[in-house]
């Protein structure tokens, strides 16, 4: 199975929940993420805890526009 | 391996399970496609079933009694993520209100009965599911530490 990434995706500078999900790939500083109705950059990606077989688990900061 | 094993394998409530105890697991579970917006869990309610993304979001919020009594988001969950855990387990009221938040949100809904009757069956799959649900609780939680939420 090839990995998967599961991303906390915490919005900077705002009250914001922001979200966790899959993906196929690791983001990456400048990607664009879709979380409820509005879209956000990747702007910091970190490793949260160390993987464990395919699942890989990162922390990445965003923030909107 | 079915469709929905291949999707069941892509959470990592499953991650660790045999072929053979996907399809078992796969075999409890129902479909539910929801539009954007619709309730699936209300905070108090009786509950009794855990959910899984498999497309589209949810998002989770909460209550807090009190003069400010406003619902507050607290996280949006996307695919491969679960909700309804708690209820699983404690067999208490729902702790959060959750709504799809996309069209065409797709989830897999597994009962709390089927499910103890398939781990008291099946003890290696009870462990393998309840480890990865407590590794999805304290990975909930970090995320909450992280948003101050």
């Amino acid at each position: 199975m090839p990995a998967i990434f599961k991303v906390s995706y915490v919005v900077r500078g705002e009250d914001h929940p922001g979200a966790i999900l899959n993906t196929e790939q690791a983001p990456k500083v400048g990607d664009r993420v879709r979380i409820g109705e509005r879209e956000f950059t990747v702007v910091e990606v970190q490793e949260l805890i160390p993987p464990r077989e395919d699942f890989h688990f990162l922390h990445a900061t965003v923030k909107g526009r | 391996m079915g469709d929905l094993e291949t999707i069941l394998q892509q959470g990592e409530l499953f991650d660790g399970l045999s072929a053979e105890e996907l399809q078992s697991i796969a075999a409890i579970c129902r479909e539910k496609r929801l539009r954007a917006g619709e309730t699936i869990t209300r905070q108090g309610e009786e509950g009794d079933e855990l959910f899984i993304v498999c497309e589209g979001a949810v998002e989770v919020s909460l209550t807090v009694p009190g003069p400010d009594s406003s619902a507050r988001a607290v996280v949006h969950l996307g695919r491969g993520q679960i909700f309804g855990e708690m209820a699983l387990v404690d067999q208490g009221p729902r702790s959060a209100t959750v709504r799809s938040t996309a069209d065409n949100t797709l989830l897999q809904a597994m009962g709390r009965q089927e499910f103890m009757d398939l781990c008291e069956r099946n003890h290696h799959l009870g462990y393998v599911v309840m480890r990865n649900m407590a590794a999805d609780l304290s990975f909930k939680l970090r995320h909450r530490n992280l948003t101050g939420r």
